[in-house]
């Protein structure tokens, strides 16, 4: 692996060449909520610290809503036009539990289907992720796979060796070209120059055994076990919406005017009571404790037996901003403990 | 006094309720989670302090609690919500024990900066004394601090042009995702079917666009106008960020000088929106 030094000032210069080619760049807003445009280059902040952002940088591949086609119509045509994804863009500082997060999400979006729209956009991006040297009590992605330095997902990685230096390893084509492209940019390193950052950085205290959990959910469909998760979850879309892994949609079509509109791809979330409603009346997950097996089953059982990977990073957004506190890692450690 | 946990017990030796919706420990340090507890030998993990943010009231128009006997730990402000919510007819007062909170005031969040000041609500509470309860239990008092800093940007907004002001909360609205969190989170949003969920016809855009937005957060702010009773939890769920209470409250602001109302106060005194009067005044709508 080729490594690199590059300063802040650099990255600094990086980033305004970059928007001056018309580039979309987006880093964590100022007070963390979410990831946003940066518009001046001297704004650049690389935070290793911080905790990841109270919304996940998914939607840079999909879109909280996105126009999948408009349509005209009048008494006798119908005209229909696709739309059209997207320009370049550079995803800046994304943790690990984020940029690992796109890589499980083109699973399900190359399954039967493939999503050009998610394709295009993920063609579109660059990813330079950053080592993390945050974690709290809803961290865990030390117990899905991953880890605060793993580079999956990242094209390049940066790791923080001062305020004012780090070193960046160029991991996929994609980044060595990129690298290449900037040269004038980027110095010469080695892996001795990150080693000892990489080395001091401990990762979360939770720790769990994702085969357990796997184990007792393969046995234990018809459970209490959820019941008292059902008894104070709201039924909400937060933890799915800030989730960098979760992908369901809804397809809703919007007329502007009885001869205009168009047709939206919009987030959708397994914890609304109407998510499994049937036309008939008929609603096969009718209490939040089955709403909420759903999503640990999906996350820990449904999408490894299918696509042999966890459908969680273990970045523990859905848990820090769930209005009742509801935490999916000490839920998935209590089952890992129950085989 | 009697802590929480002996008072739980004495709910249910007592046999005066079915459940108890409380509150208990959360996974970190300095957090706490509602729990419904339903008997004697589940409320030693009960807990009660300046932590307790979440109001609990939410919980009492919920399916599977309807019918039932339920008793509930409620501060000042979640007690205006149960008053609110009996004198809607969403709930009978003989169905409902209050475990009323005697508050010196909550933390503003959970962590970080915001978990060293007090909730702006909390600073004009009129309601540390429980007004409506059946017993009470005394919150010990973490001697939080801190400013009003909404009541600043609602006089700011009122100073604005209403372009002005329109491009703020466009700049605000931008942010929801429509995870209707804020909705979930409030006890007054018990409507069986949102009229963001209806569909035939839509009446509520559903897509998270500027459109979409607009739509969703002044229909809410316009169905909780003269409901409200200020508990705040919808902006402090939101995970954009959106300042809700500064329509909250502004529009509570509205019921009392326009209307002498104020949510939440008394049961048995009409609702705002239930009544009509001749004198009702009208300047106010420009
Ligand atoms: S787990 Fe929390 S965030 Fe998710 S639906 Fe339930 S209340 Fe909302
Ligand atoms: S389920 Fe929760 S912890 Fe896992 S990736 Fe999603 S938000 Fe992060
Ligand atoms: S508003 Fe009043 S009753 Fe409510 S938490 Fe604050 S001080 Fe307590
Ligand atoms: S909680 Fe915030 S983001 Fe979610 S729907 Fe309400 S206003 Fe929008
Ligand atoms: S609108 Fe917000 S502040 Fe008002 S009652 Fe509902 S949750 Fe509480």
């Amino acid at each position: 692996m080729e490594e690199y030094i590059i300063s802040l000032e650099d990255l600094k210069k990086l980033a305004d060449n970059l928007i001056k080619e018309g580039t979309d760049l987006f880093l964590p807003s100022p007070d963390n909520s979410r990831f946003v445009r940066l518009k001046k280059a001297d704004e650049l902040k690389l935070a290793p610290e911080a905790r990841p952002s109270d919304i996940s940088a998914k939607q840079a591949a999909f879109p909280k809503c996105d126009p999948v086609l408009f349509y005209k119509r009048d008494k006798s045509t119908v005209e229909l036009k696709d739309a059209e994804p997207s320009a370049n863009q550079v995803l800046f500082g994304l943790k690990p539990c984020d940029a690992a997060a796109f890589g499980i999400m083109n699973k399900v979006f190359n399954w039967d289907y493939k999503d050009n729209f998610f394709n295009k956009r993920l063609e579109n991006t660059l990813v330079i992720g950053l080592a993390c040297t945050y974690s709290d009590d809803y961290c865990f992605c030390t117990s899905v796979g991953l880890s605060p330095v793993s580079e999956t997902g990242s094209d390049i990685f940066l790791v923080r060796l001062s305020d004012a230096q780090f070193a960046a390893r160029a991991v996929t084509d994609k980044g060595i070209q990129f690298v290449k492209k900037y040269s004038q940019l980027f110095a010469k390193g080695d892996s001795s120059k990150s080693k000892p950052a990489l080395e001091s950085i401990k990762g979360p205290a939770r720790k769990f055994d994702s085969k357990k959990v796997k184990d007792w959910l393969d046995k234990n469909f018809e459970t209490d076990f959820f019941n008292p998760v059902g008894d104070t979850c709201l039924g909400c879309g937060q933890c799915a919406f800030v989730c960098p892994t979760c992908h369901c949609f809804d397809i809703v079509d919007e007329d502007y005017s009885y001869s205009e509109g168009r047709r939206m791809k919009n987030w959708d979330a397994c914890q609304f009571s109407l998510f499994t409603l049937h036309a008939s009346g008929h609603n096969p997950r009718d209490n939040q404790a089955k709403r909420y097996r759903q999503r640990v089953n999906h996350k820990f059982k449904y999408y490894i037996d299918r696509f042999k990977e966890i459908l969680c990073t273990g970045c523990g957004r859905c848990s820090r901003g769930c209005p009742v506190t509801i935490d999916i890692g000490s839920i998935v450690t209590k089952i890992g403990n129950l085989t | 006094m009697a802590d929480i946990i002996s008072i739980a017990r004495g709910v249910f030796e007592n046999k005066k309720a079915d459940i108890l919706i409380g509150y208990t420990k959360a996974t970190s340090e300095g957090r706490t989670r509602p729990v419904i507890v339903r008997s004697a030998d589940e409320v030693q993990n009960l807990v009660l302090n300046s932590s307790c943010l979440n109001n609990l009231a939410t919980y009492l128009t919920r399916k599977e609690n309807k019918g039932k006997k339920v008793a509930i730990v409620a501060k000042g402000c979640d007690i205006k919500s149960i008053v609110q919510l009996i004198a809607e007819s969403q709930i009978k007062r003989e169905n409902v024990y209050i475990i009323g909170v005697k508050c010196n005031g909550v933390k503003r969040s959970f962590e970080g900066e915001d978990s060293k000041k007090i909730a702006e609500k909390c600073l004009n509470c009129n309601v540390r004394t429980p007004h409506l309860a059946d017993e009470t239990v005394d919150m010990s008092d973490e001697g939080l601090t801190g400013k009003d800093e909404k009541a600043e940007l609602i006089e700011k907004l009122d100073s604005m042009s209403a372009e002005e002001r329109f491009a703020f909360w466009e700049e605000q609205f931008e942010k929801c995702i429509k995870c209707y969190a804020c909705r979930q989170a409030c006890p007054l949003c018990y409507c069986e079917r949102c009229i963001a969920d209806k569909s035939m016809p839509r009446w509520v855009e559903s897509s998270p666009t500027k459109r979409g937005n607009f739509a969703w957060n002044i229909v809410r702010a316009f169905h909780l106008s003269g409901r409200c009773i200020g508990c705040n939890e919808c902006e402090r769920v939101c995970p954009a960020g959106i300042p809700l209470s500064l329509l909250n409250r502004k529009m509570v602001m509205v019921a009392k000088s326009e209307f002498g109302y104020e949510s939440g106060m008394s049961a048995d005194a009409p609702t705002l929106i239930g009544t009509y009067d001749l004198k009702d005044k009208e300047e106010f709508i420009k």
